[in-house]
């Protein structure tokens, strides 16, 4: 009886001791100790070099551009792995990988590739690598369906190559630009999956950081490729360290006490904290995100254009920067992000007007008012319904409210099973990625347009706007399409939070992008 | 002995099954699009639709818990609907971090309540005893996330002796131990107290402080001992409880645990993910439990007999 | 009979008696008899439409006045009329939820006590599993699963609450089972139902009414870290976890946004701990000095 209760007990205590121990061995040297010399002095190195700690608000998903598709990961393999274009400051996109492309035909499109681009192993990119990353990329359920309108790619020598076409499409460059559309190194990876191995397991690009270590939860850490290709975007620091710190508050004070020298997520509670400080900076930038309040024209009254618009006049969207954004944060009439591809300055503007609302609520013969249910996932929406929630009282409108996870949530709406929702969307470089789902009337529900709007003549506009290579055609085509959708009143949209990034006041070189794809590349101090 | 630990071993079989299906069915019930959770706003149908194929998510309920039981039988957690990557491994990867943080939540509480527990029950109804059970009782009074956020303010923000959050370093440790271990300590001051006031007013012991045996000596030789019995087995309850209360803990503390993976997976509805965690969670709690009573039967050697 | 209910007044008088002497006992419940006040009285103290739930985001975030006496919320709202309201929603949610527990636990812990063999292996087993889950995960996993609303709430804490009561009062049945006054009534032909209700149950509260007092304290404790991971009450419903869960951004800033929430569960928590406690040992007459 004593062996075993001996074998157990030293068992369960040596692990944890054993991982006590391990814990504490580890802490590393060079890293923040804290302290508000650290802070003041900033840009401590480590075994010589300068490493850059970067509090983010959420854990990678993969390593893998083919089995992630969200922020947090693509700051990871943005920076391990190239991809054939790049995206400027500017919104043009220019050859990253690829020296040049030329439209044959609307359907064939002929790429050269830049001579001398090394992989981290050393061994050289060709238009193998492509055609294998781009054709195993269809197969990813999770970014397949950037390459879609991709028949298939035809290697013309090492550093050339033919995409062709299965549709004319004017996503395919701004797609290529995706963090999905990496290219990988055909031997490595072959070699990875040959050893039973995933993709994951050891990342390895082109990029102008090489991977060095994961800790689920924690932090990942990339450390600078002496030998990227390019060197106007060669790394100037070296290393890369990202924390996952999801509390709000948290996340802030890491940055105050000198544990950060880069907040991506600055909370709205802490940003004037920031800006109050003198040994930090607070870099503001306009992003593409627009919160947006949608009802459901599947279902009285929001069928009725007047009630909608009764919505865009009752709403006070000052209070609701101020409530849920703590003022970090601009009104916004328009449909897309200001700072988007795609974004015009054209629609029709609904000032916030009481009266107003009451005329056209007497009109659609709701003057008594109603009762709906709105849904919404997340405390800062929660936050901004509860003011809308305020506001519609006024005019004896009853909204409950109901507060889902985001998985319900994305259920519930995409059956249609809601009166109205609150919702926000974050346009990326394609505008047809942005347009497509909101509002054609294939995509109600599930696919992306929660309001159930269909609109004919809005569908074709954005059909036309896919493929028309004229760009001043297109341009005409999304302007019709923003007029169309705030004379109808689709949405009441709401704001549009400020892009804002909290860094050590000595840090420079900080690129925020309105996409939120950061170069993090030129940050050093 | 042998015998009674392999057949409390094989007990685990059927709590095992019994929690996944619980867990299982409790998970589908609730609406959830899986698909457009790990994908985003912005993945198209197609994209939906063929994770769902992929993820086997278009099958009955039943198939997918038969095919979950299948895996499971050979030992087999499952594959995270959202990294694709083994559920045991992205578990195992992390409990180190929330069994250390329960550990030495737990030692804190124990050093701390045990003495206490002790002084109010050699002191019933004074002062001394009033004072120290509020201390207790505070901090199971208090929730431990309001808590953690006072303490980061205070030491990390202002006197800046401590981290806020993330897992290196022993220094990294004392806020989030600090912050879990005073949620125990309540029961367990309670515990030390109701059963040493029990044992005080056994005979052995008036035979022995009748026998002139100081006090002191009394208290810690004799009764002592016994009185620990109730408190080994609040202890191993409360290991459950701690491992439950890492959750708020390291959303707190950005601790990289279960907890934290766990409510992220409960928020994507990632069944595979959260059964891994609640199963391995209710394994670690059986055998905990397991080793409370053989700490039990060591202790007390009446109990002991009866094993055999 | 009339001879045994005598005696039972007679041992509440003196459990009661003894209840009195605890002075931290009494502090306790005098703390909860003014929150019950509270919750009874609260829409006499402050208004629900204009005081509680009306917005006034000019006057958000401001310190205690002495119009609000604890201040403003990020909507402008009285602190002390949500807190007052939130008390309403804390102690229903503590009762009702450990009712739950209460009925369906002790039900349950009452027949595997009492018949013993099959059925109570039956019985605990099952409740084995459901212990083998700590109680908020449970919690958490219910309420995501069926929508976070206050009914949802209180289901799921009363039913994570659940086996801890039938343990307690499978335990207590079957010390109590055996004995004479059971055995008596049996001789004279009460059925198992009669015998179970009538006869153990009342001569096993102790135990029972104890776990009861320590249960809504934890069950107040759930709601509040429900609520902090955004599985509560919905607005703009005042509830103290709510509160504190939202008040936490701004913990800085507006400390009085937390404070006061946060105040309000230690001292209720704490109150119902010192009663819980008072309770044991004047229930417990071994511990009698």
């Amino acid at each position: 009886m004593k062996k075993v209760l001996c074998a157990i007990l030293a068992g369960t205590l040596a692990a944890c001791l054993l991982t006590g121990c391990g814990g504490s061995g580890s802490g590393n040297s060079g890293s923040s100790g804290g302290g508000s010399t650290t802070a003041a002095a900033g840009g401590e190195t480590s075994g010589g070099g300068q490493v850059i700690n970067i509090g983010i608000n959420t854990d990678i998903t993969s390593l893998d551009p083919h089995n992630h598709n969200d922020t947090a990961s693509a700051y990871a393999t943005r920076h391990i792995y190239s991809n054939l274009v790049r995206l400027t400051d500017d919104n043009e996109f220019v050859g990253d990988l690829a020296e040049s492309w030329d439209y044959i035909d609307d359907v064939t499109v002929e790429f050269t590739l830049k001579e001398g681009v090394k992989f981290h192993d050393g061994s050289s990119l060709t238009s193998e690598d492509v055609k294998f990353s781009l054709e195993s990329q269809k197969e990813s359920p999770k970014v397949g369906h950037l390459v879609s309108m991709v028949e298939s790619v035809e290697v013309v020598d090492d550093t050339h190559f033919i995409i062709h076409l299965n549709t004319p499409s004017n996503a395919l460059v701004s797609s290529l630009n995706h963090s999905g559309c990496a290219i990988f190194s055909k031997a490595h990876v072959e070699k990875l999956l040959a050893d039973g191995k995933k993709i994951e397991d050891e990342p390895m690009g082109t990029g102008p950081y090489k991977f060095d270590k994961w800790t689920p939860g924690a932090s990942f850490s990339l450390i600078k490729n002496p030998d990227y290709f390019n060197p106007e975007r060669m790394a100037q620091n070296d290393q890369l360290i990202f924390k996952v710190i999801p509390e709000d508050s948290a996340r802030t004070i890491a940055l105050e006490n000198g544990e950060l020298d880069l907040l991506i997520n600055v909370p709205s509670t802490d940003a004037q904290k920031i800006r109050d400080n003198a040994n930090l900076a607070l870099d503001e930038y306009v992003s593409t995100h627009v919160e947006y309040f949608c009802v459901n024209h599947a279902k009285a009254p929001f069928d009725d254009v007047r009630v909608r618009q009764a919505m865009n006049y009752a709403i006070n969207k000052d209070d609701i920067v101020i409530a849920s954004m703590n003022g970090e944060a601009s009104t916004f009439d328009n449909y897309i992000g200001a700072a988007a591809i795609g974004y015009y300055d054209v629609v029709t503007k609904y000032e916030y007007s009481p009266e107003k609302a009451k005329e056209l609520l007497a009109e659609a013969g709701v003057a008594d008012g109603f009762t709906f249910t709105c849904y919404v996932a997340g405390n800062t929406r929660a936050t901004t319904a509860t003011v809308i929630q305020a506001n519609l009282a006024e005019f004896g409108i009853t909204m409950n409210i109901e507060q889902m996870e985001a998985s319900t949530f994305y259920e519930k709406t995409g059956n249609g099973e809601h009166d109205a929702c609150l919702a926000g969307w974050v346009a990326n470089a394609e505008p047809d990625n942005t347009y497509r789902p909101l509002f054609v009337s294939a995509d109600t529900g599930a696919g992306g347009n929660r309001s159930y709007y269909k609109n004919a003549e809005v569908d074709k506009l954005v059909d036309d706007a896919s493929v028309n290579r004229d760009k001043a055609a297109v341009q005409k085509d999304y302007e019709t399409i923003l007029k169309i959708l705030s004379d109808e009143a689709v949405w009441t949209p709401l704001y549009s939070p400020t892009g804002m990034m909290g860094r050590n006041a000595k840090l420079q070189g900080v690129k925020p992008s309105p996409i939120q794809m950061h170069d993090f590349y030129s940050i050093h101090y | 002995m042998h015998k009674y630990v392999i057949k409390r071993l094989i007990m685990l079989i059927p709590v095992v099954i019994g929690v996944s299906f619980l867990v299982f069915f409790i998970m589908s019930l609730a609406p959830g699009d899986t698909a457009r959770t790990i994908l985003g706003e912005d993945a198209p149908m197609e994209a939906i639709e063929a994770l769902n194929e992929e993820l086997g998510l278009n099958d009955p309920l039943l198939i997918r818990y038969g095919r979950y039981m299948w895996d499971l039988a050979h030992g087999d957690l499952g594959t995270s609907y959202k990294s694709g990557r083994s559920v045991f491994s992205e578990v195992m990867s992390r409990f180190p971090d929330t069994l250390k943080l329960a550990f030495w939540g737990m030692i804190f509480a124990v050093v701390l309540s045990i003495p206490i527990g002790i002084i109010s029950a050699t002191k019933q109804y004074s002062l001394m005893d009033s004072v120290s059970m509020v201390l207790a009782l505070l901090g199971v009074a208090t929730p431990n996330f309001w808590l953690g956020l006072m303490l980061i303010i205070g030491f990390s923000l202002h006197l800046r002796w401590f981290p806020s959050g993330g897992s290196e370093g022993w220094k990294s440790l004392v806020l989030p131990v600090i912050t879990l271990g005073t949620g125990c300590m309540a029961n367990i001051t309670r515990t030390t107290r109701s059963s040493m006031l029990e044992v005080i007013r056994q005979d052995y012991i008036r035979t022995a402080k009748a026998k002139g045996v100081g006090n002191r000596s009394v208290i810690y030789k004799h009764a002592l001992k016994n009185a620990l019995i109730p408190v080994v087995t609040v202890i191993g309850l409360q290991f459950g409880s701690l491992l439950g209360g890492a959750v708020l803990t390291e959303t707190v503390f950005s601790w990289p645990g279960v907890g934290t993976y766990l409510v992220n997976s409960i928020k994507a509805k990632d069944t595979p993910a959260v059964l891994g965690c609640v199963i391995i969670f209710s394994i670690c709690f059986s055998i905990v439990n397991l080793c409370v009573d053989i700490l039990y039967a060591y202790i007390d050697p009446r109990i002991k007999s009866k094993y055999k | 009979m009339e001879n045994k209910r005598a005696k039972k007044r007679s041992m509440a008088v003196e459990v009661w008696q003894r209840l009195v002497k605890n002075k931290m006992a009494m502090l306790g419940l005098a703390i909860l008899v003014l929150l019950a006040l509270c919750a009874i009285f609260a829409d006499v103290i402050a208004d629900y439409e204009t005081k509680v739930v009306a917005q006034n985001i000019a006057n958000r975030l401001k310190g205690p006045s002495a119009e609000h006496w604890f201040g403003t919320d990020e909507f402008g709202r009285d602190i002390f009329a949500r807190m007052v309201h939130g008390s309403r929603v804390s102690l229903v949610v503590g009762l009702i939820s450990v009712s739950v527990s209460l009925v369906a636990g002790g039900t349950l812990g009452a027949f595997a006590g009492f018949y013993g063999g099959g059925v109570d292996n039956v019985i605990m087993r099952v409740m084995d599993i459901f212990l083998a889950v700590p109680s908020i995960l449970l919690a958490i996993t219910i309420v995501a699963a069926l929508g976070p609303n206050l009914v949802n709430v209180m289901l799921a804490i009363g039913i994570s609450g659940t086996p801890g009561f039938a343990r307690i009062v499978r335990a207590a049945v079957m010390s109590v089972k055996d004995q004479e006054f059971v055995e008596a009534s049996r001789a004279i032909g009460a059925s198992n139902a009669t015998i179970i209700f009538r006869e153990i149950i009342p001569n096993c509260l102790a135990p029972i009414i104890v776990q009861s007092t320590l249960s809504v304290a934890s069950a107040i404790l759930s709601t509040a870290s429900l609520s902090f991971i955004g599985l509560g009450v919905q607005p703009p419903d005042p509830e103290w976890g709510a509160m504190l869960s939202s008040g936490r951004n701004f913990l800085r800033d507006a400390v009085h946004l937390t404070l006061f929430p946060g105040l309000a569960i230690v001292v209720t928590i704490l109150a119902l701990n010192l009663l819980g406690d008072g309770l044991r040992d004047a229930l417990d007459p071994r511990l009698k000095q």
